[in-house]
Parts: C-alpha cells; sequence; structure tokens
C-alpha cells in the first residue's frame, strides 16, 4: 500500500469504521441511561428549570461559579487548555478527511499552538496522578492509561498539524485505537456530563438555589 | 438457619438495594462521569479538617462506585482490577456503614463544586439504603425512625400527656408576652398554619409567641416534623413519618404546614416527601423563617434593629441553603434585629457544613469525628468576629452550642425565632 493511499485509508475507511462502531456504542449508553428512571421532583418550585440548566451548564465555562475553580484559577486554566487542546485535535481527526479545505495554515497552527499547550498540561497532570497521595488514593488503571494515552495521542497530533504524511499517518492509526477505547473509559466522561449537568440544573434550578431565585 | 445464610440474605437484599436506587442521576453519577480530578477534595469539610485522601468526596463515592461499576459498567466487568470495579461483600457493608454515615454529611458541597456534576450524596445515600436493607444502619436511628412511627399507632397513649405540656407552655407564652388569652392551639379545624416544631420547647415557645402577636390563625397537632427516616434513605419508614403531617394537615383543612426551624424537615417535606405520594397536596409547605421573613416585609412586624448590638452572624444549614434554597429569608429578618450584621465566608450555596448533617449528629459514638469535622465552620466563626451566631437548624445549632465549647468561640447560638420572639417580649 502506497504512503498516500495508507494515509487516505487511515483517514477515511477505518475513521468511518471505527466512528460507526464508537456511536454505537455511545447511543447504547445513552439509552441504558435514559430508560432509567428520572429522579422524581417534588414540592412548588421555587423558581423554573431553565436557568438552573442554563447556569449549570454555564458554571463549567466560567471560574468564578464554582469555590472549587475560584480559588485555584491556575487548575481551571490548565483544565481549559487541556480541554481545547483536546477539541482541536478531535476537530483535526474530522476536517482532515471531510473537510480539508478548512484546514488552512492559520487554522492547524492555531490547533497546534492548543495541542501542545495541552500536551504541557498533560505531562503535569500524569506527575501529579503519580504523586499527589490524595490522586493515587483514588486512582486506577485505567486513570493513569487514560492520561497517558491521551498525551500520547496529543504528541502524534503535533506533527500532524505541520502535515507531516508519516505523522498524519500514525496519529490517525492512534486516533482509531483511541476511538475503540474511549467509550469503555473514564475519558467517556464527557458524554455523561451533558446528562448529568441538566439533572443537576433541573434539580437546583427549581429549588432556587442555582440560580439563587425564588426571594427565599 | 446458619449465619452465613443470613449474612448471604442480607448481602443480597443491600444488591438489590443499590440497584432499585439506580435513578438517572445516581446511574450518570456511579459510572465514568466521574474522572477522579480531585476537585472536590478540598471542597469538602472531612478533608478540610483531617486532611486524610481517604475521607475526600471522590474517595467515599468511589468505595460505592466500584460496587455499580462491578454490575453496569462493561470494562468493568470484564476487567475490574482495571477500574478499580469490585463485587459487593460483607466486609464492604461494614466498611461502608463508616463511609456513609460517620465520614459524609451529605451537605452537598462537593456537588456544587464539581464540574461534572456528580452526586455524591445520592451515592453514599444509595449505601445508606443498601446498609438499611441489610440491616446494617446505626440503630439509634432505626429506634427514632420507629419511635415517631409508634406515636402515631399509639397516640392514646402519647395524647393527654403531650396536651399537659403543652398547656404549660402556654402559660409561658402567656406570661413571656403578657397576654392572658396568648393561645397554643391545638387540632383546630380550618386554621390557616399547621405549625409542625421538633422534640423540646424551644421549637414551640418562640414561634407561639410570633404566631400570638401577629394574630395569626394557626395550630399545633400531635406530631413533631424530625424524620430520621430520611437520615436512614429508608423510604417506607420516611413516607410513614411525613403522611402523619399530610393526613393531619388535610383533615384540618390548613391551607399550609409551616416547618420548624429544622433542616432536614423542611427539605423533607417541602421537597421530598411530594414525591412520594400519589396526589398532590392540598396545601403548601413554608418554613418558619420563610413566614417570619413575610411578616416583616408586609410590614406586620416590626423589628428593633438595636436588639443584637454584638456581632452576629448566620450560618447556612445545608438543607435549608444549598439543598432547600432558603438563603435571602433569614438574612433579611436577622437585618431587622441587628446592627452589625457579619455573613460567613463563603456563604449560601458554598456554606460549609457544620459537621453534624446527616443524621451525625444522633450518633454519639462518633462524636470526636464531628467536632474534627466541624473545625472548618468553628474556624469561619472566628474569622467573622461575631459573638452571636444564628441558625435555623436545630441540629446545627447542637453542634454550634458544642463547637462553641470544644473551640473556644465564645458564642452565644440563637436560632431566628427564637431572636424574633425575644425582641417581642422585651418590647
Amino acid at each position: 500500500m502506497g504512503e498516500d493511499t495508507l494515509l487516505s485509508f487511515v483517514q477515511n475507511e477505518l475513521q468511518i469504521v471505527v466512528l460507526i462502531i464508537f456511536g454505537t456504542l455511545y447511543a447504547v449508553k445513552a439509552y441504558q441511561i435514559s430508560r432509567r428512571p428520572a429522579p422524581p421532583q417534588g414540592g412548588v418550585p421555587r423558581a423554573g428549570i431553565l436557568g438552573g440548566v442554563a447556569k449549570s451548564y454555564g458554571m463549567t465555562f466560567v471560574p468564578w461559579m464554582m469555590e472549587s475553580s475560584r480559588t485555584h484559577l491556575g487548575r481551571w486554566l490548565e483544565y481549559a487548555v487541556y480541554h481545547l487542546g483536546a477539541g482541536s485535535a478531535i476537530a483535526a481527526t474530522f476536517l482532515f478527511p471531510f473537510a480539508p479545505s478548512w484546514m488552512v495554515p492559520w487554522v492547524r497552527y492555531t490547533f497546534l499552538v492548543f495541542i501542545a499547550l495541552a500536551s504541557v498540561v498533560g505531562v503535569i497532570k500524569i506527575v501529579r496522578r503519580f504523586t499527589r497521595p490524595e490522586l493515587r488514593v483514588i486512582s486506577t488503571l485505567d486513570d493513569y492509561f487514560s492520561l497517558i494515552s491521551l498525551e500520547i495521542w496529543l504528541l502524534t497530533a503535533i506533527p500532524a498539524m505541520t502535515l507531516n504524511r508519516t505523522g498524519m499517518i500514525v496519529f490517525f492509526i492512534i486516533t482509531a485505537g483511541f476511538l475503540l477505547y474511549v467509550p469503555f473509559s473514564k475519558i467517556s466522561h464527557y458524554v455523561y456530563w451533558f446528562f448529568a449537568r441538566f439533572l443537576f440544573g433541573v434539580k437546583f434550578g427549581r429549588r432556587g438555589v442555582v440560580p439563587r431565585s425564588g426571594g427565599a | 438457619m446458619s449465619g452465613v445464610d443470613i449474612k448471604t440474605e442480607a448481602l443480597q437484599r443491600a444488591k438489590e438495594e443499590l440497584e432499585k436506587r439506580l435513578n438517572r442521576t445516581l446511574a450518570v453519577s456511579a459510572s465514568n462521569l466521574c474522572t477522579h480530578c480531585g476537585w472536590c477534595i478540598d471542597t469538602c469539610h472531612y478533608y478540610k479538617a483531617t486532611k486524610d485522601p481517604h475521607i475526600s468526596p471522590v474517595a467515599k463515592a468511589e468505595k460505592v462506585r466500584r460496587i455499580y461499576k462491578k454490575e453496569h459498567d462493561w470494562l468493568s466487568k470484564v476487567f475490574p482490577k482495571w477500574t478499580g470495579a469490585k463485587e459487593l461483600t460483607e466486609k464492604d457493608l461494614d466498611e461502608l456503614v463508616e463511609v456513609a454515615y460517620r465520614n459524609c454529611t451529605m451537605c452537598q458541597r462537593c456537588t456544587v463544586n464539581c464540574p461534572l456534576a456528580v452526586d455524591t450524596a445520592q451515592i453514599l445515600g444509595a449505601a445508606r439504603a443498601a446498609l438499611n436493607a441489610a440491616g446494617k444502619s446505626p440503630e439509634i436511628l432505626v429506634q427514632l425512625a420507629d419511635a415517631a412511627i409508634a406515636r402515631e399507632e399509639s397516640m392514646d397513649f402519647f395524647k393527654e400527656f403531650y396536651l399537659e405540656q403543652i398547656a404549660e407552655l402556654e402559660k409561658e407564652v402567656q406570661e413571656r408576652l403578657g397576654n392572658p388569652s396568648a393561645k397554643i392551639p391545638m387540632e383546630v379545624q380550618g386554621a390557616r398554619f399547621l405549625y409542625v416544631p421538633l422534640a423540646g420547647a424551644h421549637t414551640i415557645v418562640p414561634p407561639a409567641i410570633v404566631f400570638n402577636a401577629m394574630g395569626e390563625s394557626w395550630t399545633m397537632s400531635m406530631f413533631d416534623a424530625a424524620n430520621y427516616g430520611v437520615y436512614l434513605n429508608d423510604r417506607e419508614r420516611s413516607k410513614k413519618i411525613a403522611d402523619r403531617i399530610v393526613k393531619e394537615a388535610t383533615r384540618l383543612g390548613v391551607q399550609e404546614v409551616i416547618v420548624a426551624e429544622c433542616g432536614h424537615a423542611y427539605v423533607t417535606l417541602r421537597w421530598e416527601a411530594p414525591t412520594w405520594f400519589d396526589k398532590p397536596w392540598p396545601f403548601k409547605v413554608r418554613s418558619l423563617v420563610e413566614v417570619i421573613d413575610e411578616y416583616v416585609r408586609e410590614g406586620k412586624l416590626h423589628l428593633s434593629p438595636d436588639l443584637v448590638k454584638e456581632p452576629l452572624t448566620y450560618h447556612d444549614s445545608c438543607n435549608l441553603g444549598r439543598n432547600g434554597g432558603m438563603f435571602e429569608a433569614p438574612r433579611r429578618v436577622l437585618a431587622g434585629v441587628a446592627t452589625d450584621f457579619r455573613d460567613m465566608n463563603p456563604n449560601r450555596e458554598q456554606n460549609l457544613c457544620c459537621g453534624a448533617g446527616g443524621g451525625l449528629i444522633a450518633m454519639e459514638e462518633w462524636r470526636d469525628m464531628r467536632l474534627t469535622a466541624g473545625k472548618p465552620k468553628a474556624d469561619q466563626i472566628k474569622a467573622t468576629g461575631a459573638k452571636v451566631v444564628i441558625a435555623s437548624c436545630d441540629n446545627c445549632r447542637h453542634q454550634l452550642n458544642e463547637l462553641n465549647e470544644h473551640y473556644d468561640l465564645g458564642v452565644q447560638v440563637f436560632g431566628v425565632a427564637e431572636l424574633v420572639a425575644n425582641a417581642l417580649t422585651k418590647e
């Protein structure tokens, strides 16, 4: 198989197959959650749920709404950079094969900066997980593996952003493997996040806690 | 039946209960939602006080989550060691008693500070339900819940004695108000409010003074608001206890049930219990503090702003505040009686638990841990420089009094109604 053919295969056919598997696994997960009973909500609502749901999603994106981010601004910035980098790498896996004309130099180099910064944060996170007693106590093999494999994936994304063909092939092969592992690992937290934030917003919104409302 | 069989049956019941509790919130929170990022760790008053990584919110939740994962998580079913999953054992149940009762007050501070909104209280609540099913709940909580249920079943036995006690308290109300016609009305049909107190004169006399001074149409009944079934996460017991009040309110045809200054009773009757019944209730539920706030806002109740000249602060009970949404009503009332109000930092939905929530106040065997876990609250109070601390929850007040003694805070602790009653009787 020639290099271009191989690149085309890992970018297209391979990605499509693993994305179908990935999507199917998430569809099953979403179905499994939705067949559970919704938590009952009782009592005359103090406020509407819309405000609660909106603020619930919003509080993740701004550092001042939670004490855990307000008092650890550096940690929040790490979190923002890490997710921005991972998001850039994910976007690249779609744009390279399906909208290559969008991958103009400034887009690729912007992604590259985000991904490089995220990989630096990734190293910090790995070191922290190995060295902090309070994190070691709660860490599983999946935690270590997920962090390290995500770091490797981010590092392989860097040469891919420069259009280095070998780098791109390695990046897409690792992406495929990663897509197969993610639905089984803690990296899948982002799917549950949508459910959890919604449920949080409904409960605390109608009680007038998040946001504080209803006059009491 | 052999001892082994009994243990196996208990374990089975615990497993079934864990499964039964698995609603959408729990299914998500007990899944891979938690990334073990550790943001929750230093939001917990237990961790703040001890720096013990084994009692951080995520570490506590993980003790239950790993059991759910073994049953429901794809990877954990095949490679449990990879994800830390494990099958529930008898030993785990014994460990969970400490995790769910001694080491967590279900205050939900970790949840409002979790970027992923993991509901740790619900996870540990499921553990409490499983322990209850296995017959491993703290005995004192079971006894208190059963005593509340027995009170309804043996009402004839209690009624005469209770009415005599109320008559004594009525005299005290009359004396303090200087009004011989002041009443503590019992079982009055068609009253506007059914006030449900706690056990103890301190939750009856102050509101009686306020209601009489306001000329309110109110009544009491034979039952108190405390619901220890909630701490056990025992739906059957909780519902029976709440049902006594629902039946009384319905029988008397009141418009509203007014709950004493009690965190768990308020959140139970205001938000939780309505979901346990098939039909909507024909009455509203409010806290006594909300009613007093209404009197103040409507200009019916005139308070003296110089009643408390010393610095005063307010402790947000987790159940009234973070879980119940009541933040401003007590502050508005206190603004009317104090010249130097100082909020604690943090406050409202970010308040720190006093360390006695989740029924821990009743479990004397863990008093040491309760006082240790209350240290961050004691430090908070100290930092305000307040000499008077107000709390609208009876369990919090007990704990704050103990913290006051233990950490030498030099404060006085009152409830909102008590302070307002003092203001009214001072005049």
